[in-house]
């Protein structure tokens, strides 16, 4: 229970630091309008020449302000940071304090992303209205289990980066992992949904943790069924184990080959 | 012409300069350039599957057209962002008041401003577009080659141009970095989407203060249709932009106040 106050605390200050700084958001808020805005007009000309995979221009835009709004609200530089932590040494000052780093970690980004989701959900809302309308057969009732969804998206996104910035313990370089980390999670699941993929590649994407950062959630609040939600809530949990277990391994890996010099 | 030539042997230099320290770290800047060029490559993936949902053409492109502006707008940015990579720092070295040191020296400021840094993994996205071209136009199609080539050019010396005009306000205003980053980031989402999908105003502005519409869409045109006048307005108006920012920067430079900072250029 006092653990648990513990990593509380860093999540109140971290919430706290985000509006504080909130001016911060406002190159944010330019980026993902114009993201919107190019990808509107995009998908706009793409149906011009006829329907795609099931989904309505209004859910196709309603879908892409909700998967950037996850990538917005998933911003929280731990791949960067933790990359210069593990090169220039600093992380050997975190490693006697009465915290598991991993979890710090988490705890001390989640207010920035809580943050994010709150005011680029205001502005997700504001451009899918002026844009394309309300989304069809849309129900409050449902949002709490798209938030749910959402929030794990959030976890995997986290943790799988971490680990990726984590490998900079035994690798020098390893930003070319990061790109194509990073394209893959845009590719199977951000810019477009999986129901666009050839049949083929789209039963190998859903083995993948990729779209389950994105695709998942903003299907369910752009189209939700019970059906849809009981299918992918479990892989959701599923592949968030499998990111916490890697990060806190890569984490164990790592620091076991530190050496540290007084001075 | 003596200036000229004088600014070109500058450029060479520094490029000389930045290859061999790149070289010095061999391993880490042949990973960024790859991991760059695979990075994106990912977006030839994005248009295959939405012209397979469509299997027609987008926003007036087919696939290989949509391949060709990529080609043009990512070896431009490379190519940019191999020798003037400093463009993205103008305001940082303005407010630091790092640019003292650049006005000490018997250089063109701006130019030697410039062609101080370089960025490793824009050798990825150079590389990417003479890839893409290979692969997506043929060898034999020398019009789209010959125009690629002068997309690159041109393009690269605008992107360049559009990032120094917006940086440059910082004379004027103060802190504009926002306004630098969001310049580039249209200047590229401009380039890398068909024409036909945007109207009205940002059409206007395509031509204007972002002029995407002459990185790439207008080599694309020359590449299918060759028309002489519509080179020579590509030419001309490129010229006109690139002097413009020129110019603009100059007369900010005029209002920089020196911070006194001491620093070393090693």
């Amino acid at each position: 229970m006092r653990a648990l106050r513990k990593y509380g605390t860093v999540l109140r200050l971290s919430l706290q630091n985000a509006f504080v700084y909130r001016s911060n958001v406002i190159g944010g808020f330019l980026f993902y309008t114009v993201f919107i805005f190019v990808f509107f007009n995009l998908w706009r000309a793409i149906y011009r020449e006829g329907q795609v995979a099931g989904y309505s221009l209004t859910q196709m835009v309603w879908y892409l302000c909700m998967t950037e709004l996850i990538m917005f609200g998933c911003k929280s530089n731990i791949y960067g940071q933790m990359n210069e932590e593990v090169k220039s040494g600093s992380i050997a000052y975190q490693l006697n304090k009465p915290y598991h780093y991993v979890v710090y970690q988490f705890f001390n980004a989640a207010g920035g992303m809580l943050f994010n989701l709150i005011i680029y959900g205001i502005l997700a809302i504001i451009l899918g209205m002026i844009m394309v309308g309300p989304i069809p057969g849309f129900r409050l009732a449902n949002l709490p289990f798209a938030l749910i969804s959402a929030l794990l998206g959030m976890v995997i996104n986290f943790f799988f980066l971490m680990t990726l910035g984590l490998t900079s313990f035994r690798l020098e370089e390893n930003f070319a992992f990061f790109l194509i980390y990073q394209k893959l999670v845009f590719m199977l699941g951000m810019f477009i949904p999986v129901e666009f993929l050839p049949g083929w590649l789209q039963g190998i994407t859903r083995c993948l943790p990729f779209p389950y950062v994105t695709w998942a959630p903003a299907r369910l609040i752009v189209a939700f069924s019970w059906e849809f939600f009981r299918e992918v809530l479990p892989v959701q949990f599923l592949w968030a184990l499998v990111s916490v277990l890697s990060a806190l391994g890569m984490y164990r890996y790592g620091v076991a080959g530190i050496q540290a010099h007084g001075g | 012409m003596k200036r000229i030539g004088s600014i070109l042997k500058l450029i060479a230099l520094y490029f000389k300069v930045n290859l061999s320290s790149a070289m010095e770290y061999r391993g880490s800047f042949l990973l960024q350039a790859f991991g760059m060029a695979l990075s994106n490559g990912s977006f030839v993936f994005f248009w295959w599957i939405a012209f397979q949902q469509i299997g027609g053409r987008i926003g007036g492109y087919d696939f290989k057209d949509v391949m060709f502006i990529w080609a043009v707008a990512s070896s431009a940015f490379g190519a940019s962002n191999i020798l003037f990579a400093n463009m993205n720092n103008i305001t940082r070295l303005i407010i630091s008041g790092e640019l003292d040191t650049f006005l000490l020296q018997p250089k063109d400021v701006l130019i030697n401003l410039l062609c101080a840094k370089t960025t490793l993994s824009a050798w990825g996205d150079l590389a990417y577009g003479f890839i893409l071209m290979a692969l997506t136009q043929g060898s034999a199609d020398g019009s789209a080659w010959a125009m690629f080539l002068v997309g690159m050019v041109i393009g690269g010396l605008l992107m360049t141009a559009v990032s120094v005009m917006a940086h440059t306000f910082t004379f004027y205003f103060g802190d504009a970095s926002l306004i630098g980053g969001m310049a580039l980031e249209l200047t590229i989402n401009f380039c890398i989407y068909p024409e036909g999908i945007y109207r009205g105003f940002v059409r206007l502005l395509m031509v204007t203060l972002i002029p995407a519409t002459f990185i790439v869409h207008v080599p694309l045109r020359l590449a299918r249709t060759f028309h002489p006048l519509l080179l020579a307005i590509l030419l001309g108006v490129s010229l006109l932009y690139c002097c413009l920012a020129y110019w603009f920067f100059y007369r900010g430079l005029k209002k920089y106040e020196s911070g006194n900072l001491i620093i070393t250029r090693m």
